[in-house]
């Protein structure tokens, strides 16, 4: 390949087992995460990635470049320019024979061919390959396009877990990167004739994303279906997708869906309920963001669920409403005095807040097939091989979207734990992918210690890789969420952000010019950090394969 | 394993000190100013070193220089010579101590192909060794057996396995000069390892000239004067060749003593030029190397002109910024009359449209330097040994 520049090593900046430096043409087009390869000894060939590029002149400071301007005159031609060039700060990333004593000054620097690239970034062999993209290394006429696999095992387990991605709202796309990987898992699992198999439980958070995805893309050119058929997957939309509105009577004013009657003909949509009787356990979720030092709210959640006090015997949620009044009149507590008038108070004031705007909560389930009405929990114990269950929350009030997700994760949690059914293990997905978009909610460091949700995330990503629980979240600033959600991800996804996030001590490790990219990076670009990687990869992914709205 | 000065005790019957070896150009004064302008020259009296005789005061040559930096430059070579100088040993030959001086000459041309694109386009990288004349126990056979020191000297081990190779052994005469008192052995070889360098720069010059590559439109500049010490051993044949490969060359010194410029009647210029405006030259005045002494020369004449390209409220002194350029005058129409002084407007106007971009903070000549031409220096610069490795071949 062609020959590119020279290894510098000077007194001051030596190359070592880990950066070399070497100097090219200042007009030479070359980018941090390019790789290059190093002539080495024993004809060995060291590969680097390219990290920082720098143009130097002999100008010993700005004032002798002013000079040279004739003394400040900016129309000022000049005959020579002055003597400059680019030096290239790389990290090795691997040697052909494993040899890491520092190159040697002088040795040949050159581009890689596809090849080469494979070996230096550890792309070559992947087991269990997994497509997560394309990268795009050089410029024309040397410009290469290789599509990058994981390795399944460390994304979905059994070797590592867990996703986070994240990146600054619309710019970074990270949806659209979370379902570009849904579907490269899911074009494999459909073909795949392993044991292993597959569910998805996506949460809808914001428009109608997600309300569309078996559906077809109209705006896709054959440009983007190329790039699908070079990376190995399919052009079809998403397949076995079963979507899950919030109940309420004029369906309108609890999503933003606007095709819920004909999908719920076409026997893919249902409406989704709590009732009393079944869910009353999962009120504690209602309260996941409440700070709650005294652990008054659980104590009340336990009250009722063990129907202490007047809650034996209720059967709806207005009885249990009215209950909850009648604790918070003063004198009433005088049975329980461990729970003070003032937290009942507290606990009905919330309470009611959410019982009251939403729908969801319902006395009882229409057994009419044509009004498609269920239970959450029962559809998720009930999620067969394949199938990928679109929850949408996305109208719900944030107490009330927290309930749901709790509750799903809680529900799947259970299911994989096998405690609440009596389906065979072979018959349960082995693996079941949740993607929840705004993880800050959830499992921000705000978040109260105390909150169910949090400690079921914590127990997902602490746990969830053997039990087949696979998170893939996605969140604005990666620094607001909990230590251990995100330090327990496998697999990293960075799309733009901002420059105070980068300042944040979770990019301490980023090298400083893939700092400042990561605020610049494109839409449908992502820097991925994965076990299996030698380096961060700058990584790119087409469009998405299904139906996007532009107005939410 | 034989080390240099063995050889040069078995070949010269004397005796090598092995003293300290350093390198001579700080310790020792170099009369590096005093060769260029040592006055070897003579200015020729009412004789103008141009057409325009009107011109008698500066000219100002602002909007010339305007006018041209929109056109290709006229100067696209450029040639520096230099060398580093040591001391290596003290050798004993017929009870006189003589200095073995050693020498790094480097002669570069750069070519510059295009603003962004400046390029080596002839370098000569010469390793020697000066030695007293009387190293030679024989009166005759002077260039033979220096020769033979030299192949002697290459086929040492720790020579060859540095890679480098000495191209001469030059010889120094041991006749101390009575007029220069303190002209002392060293300078005598350092002055040996100096025509050297001057010869290969003749050289350059007559390669570039052969390979058509110097004319009106692509002018080649050196670095310094064009005032050769015409060569002992020099004869009139050679010389007019010489002479005429400077057809397209210029030299500009960015050094010069401002005592040594005379106006045309031969007086001290000096006040004058201090006094030079910006982008103003003065009157070219006409030169010739000393008659009497060189007469076997011929005519050897030369225009030289002044010219400030930096503003002098920039500058720390009033002569920083003024560089002096010559040319030899080749034609018998240019002998007599001195160069046209539309050439020299030319000539002049480029030179100050070289000025930028400048060596501030990385030279204290700044004012001075042309920017090619500290190019060139540099190049040369990094292209020698360094002093430790140069002495540690002795």
């Amino acid at each position: 390949m062609k020959q590119i520049g020279k290894i510098i090593a000077t007194e001051k900046v030596p190359t070592t087992v880990d950066d070399f430096f070497f100097w090219t043409d200042k007009e030479l087009i070359i980018k941090p995460f390019d790789v290059v390869k190093v002539n080495h000894i024993k004809n060995s060939i060291t590969f680097g990635v390219v990290q920082e590029i720098s143009h130097l002149t002999d100008n010993s400071s700005f004032l002798a470049g002013f000079i040279s301007s004739d003394f400040g005159d900016v129309n000022y031609q000049q005959y020579t320019q002055r003597i400059g060039m680019n030096y290239v700060h790389a990290k090795v990333v691997g040697n052909s024979q494993n040899i890491y004593t520092p190159v040697l000054d002088g040795s040949y620097v050159s581009l890689a061919d596809e090849d080469d690239i494979k070996e230096a970034l550890g792309l070559k062999d992947i087991k269990n390959p997994l497509t997560c993209g394309f990268i795009e290394m050089y410029e024309q006429p040397n410009s290469v396009t290789i599509p990058v696999h994981f390795n399944s095992h460390f994304l979905i387990g059994p070797e590592g877990a867990h996703l986070n991605i994240s990146g600054i709202s619309g710019l970074a796309s990270k949806t659209s990167y979370a379902m570009f990987l849904l579907k490269a898992i899911q074009d494999k699992y459909l073909e795949s004739k392993s044991d292993e198999s597959v569910a998805y439980v996506l949460f809808n958070v914001k428009g109608r994303d997600l309300l569309a995805i078996d559906e077809p893309n109209i705006e896709l050119t054959d440009e983007d279906f190329g790039i699908y058929k070079m990376l190995g997957l399919t052009t079809s939309p998403f397949q076995n997708a079963k979507y899950f509105y919030p109940y309420s009577k004029d369906i309108f004013s609890s999503t933003y869906g606007r095709d819920v009657k004909s999908q719920m003909e076409l026997g893919k949509a249902c409406l989704y309920k709590y009732i009393f009787e079944d869910d009353k356990e999962s009120i504690d979720l209602l309260f996941s963001n409440v700070d709650d030092p005294n652990q008054t709210m659980e104590s009340i959640v336990n009250y009722i669920a063990t129907g202490q006090g007047g809650f034996n015997g209720i059967t709806n949620w207005s009885e249990l409403l009215k209950e909850v009044y009648e604790h918070t009149k003063a004198g009433s507590s005088g049975k329980d005095k461990e729970i003070t008038v003032l937290s009942w108070r507290k606990f009905y004031r919330l309470f009611r807040k959410t019982i009251e705007k939403t729908t969801i909560f319902s006395n009882s389930l229409s057994s009419k097939a044509k009004d498609c009405e269920v239970r959450l929990k029962d559809s998720i114990l009930n999620i067969q091989k394949n199938d990928l269950y679109v929850v949408d929350v996305a109208k719900l009030d944030e107490e009330t979207q927290g309930f749901v997700f709790g509750d799903v994760i809680r529900s799947i949690y259970e299911l994989k734990l096998g405690q609440a059914n009596d389906r065979s293990e072979s018959e349960i997905p082995s693996k079941i992918i949740i993607f929840i978009d705004e993880l800050n909610k959830y499992a921000s460091k705000e978040v109260p210690k105390s909150s169910p949700i949090l400690r079921q995330l914590l127990d997902i990503t602490e746990r969830g890789r053997s039990l087949g629980i696979i998170l893939f979240a996605a969140e604005q600033f990666k620094s607001d969420i909990h230590d251990r959600v995100k330090g327990n991800c496998s697999t990293h996804a960075y799309g733009r952000t901002n420059a105070i996030e980068i300042s944040k001590p979770d990019y301490q490790y980023v090298p400083p010019v893939y700092k400042s990219m990561l605020t610049r990076l494109k839409q449908g670009e992502y820097i991925l950090q994965n076990p299996i990687f030698r380096s961060l990869l700058n990584i790119k992914f087409p469009k998405p394969i299904y139906k996007q709205f532009k107005n939410g | 394993m034989r080390k240099i000065r063995e050889i040069l005790e078995d070949a010269s019957n004397g005796i090598c000190y092995d003293s300290y070896k350093y390198c001579a150009d700080d310790e020792i004064k170099v009369p590096t100013l005093k060769y260029e302008e040592n006055q070897n020259f003579t200015i020729l009296k009412d004789r103008y070193g141009e057409t325009d005789t009107s011109l008698k005061q500066t000219k100002d040559l602002t909007k010339k220089a305007k006018q041209l930096s929109k056109t290709e430059p006229l100067f696209k070579f450029f040639l520096d010579g230099s060398r580093r100088t040591y001391k290596v040993d003290d050798i004993e030959i017929n009870k006189r101590i003589f200095p073995i001086m050693a020498g790094q000459i480097g002669v570069a041309c750069c070519e510059r192909k295009s603003p962004s694109k400046f390029c080596c386009c002839e370098l000569e990288n010469n390793l020697v060794i000066s030695l007293p004349t009387e190293a030679n126990p024989e009166v005759k056979n002077t260039e033979l057996f220096f020769n033979n020191i030299k192949d002697k000297i290459n086929l040492i081990e720790r020579v060859k396995k540095a890679g480098v190779k000495f191209s001469n052994v030059l010889s120094y005469s041991s006749k101390l000069n009575q007029d220069s008192a303190d002209l002392k052995y060293e300078h005598l070889g350092i002055a040996a390892i100096q025509d050297e360098m001057v010869d290969c720069e003749k050289k350059i010059v007559s390669n570039l000239t052969n390979k058509n590559l110097l004319n009106e439109d692509n002018y080649l500049l050196k670095d310094g004067s064009l005032q050769y010490k015409p060569m002992k051993t020099g004869d009139y044949k050679e010389l007019s060749k010489i002479k005429n490969n400077f057809r397209c060359v210029i030299g500009v010194s960015k050094l010069f003593n401002p005592e040594f410029s005379k106006d045309k009647s031969g007086k001290s210029n000096a006040a004058a030029l201090a006094k030079l405006k910006l982008y103003h030259r003065t009157p070219a005045y006409m030169f010739q190397h000393d008659m009497e002494k060189w007469s076997y020369l011929g005519d050897y004449k030369y225009s030289v002109w002044y010219v400030r390209i930096r503003d002098s409220k920039y500058t720390e002194s009033p002569f920083a910024g003024i560089v002096k350029i010559e040319k030899i005058l080749i034609t018998d129409n240019e002998n007599e009359y001195g160069l046209e002084s539309d050439l020299i407007d030319v000539i002049t106007a480029n030179i100050i449209n070289e000025r930028n971009p400048v060596c501030y903070g990385n030279d204290k000549r700044w004012a001075n330097h042309l920017y090619p031409v500290y190019l060139t220096e540099k190049f040369l610069k990094s292209k020698y040994l360094s002093d430790i490795h140069f002495l540690n071949l002795f």
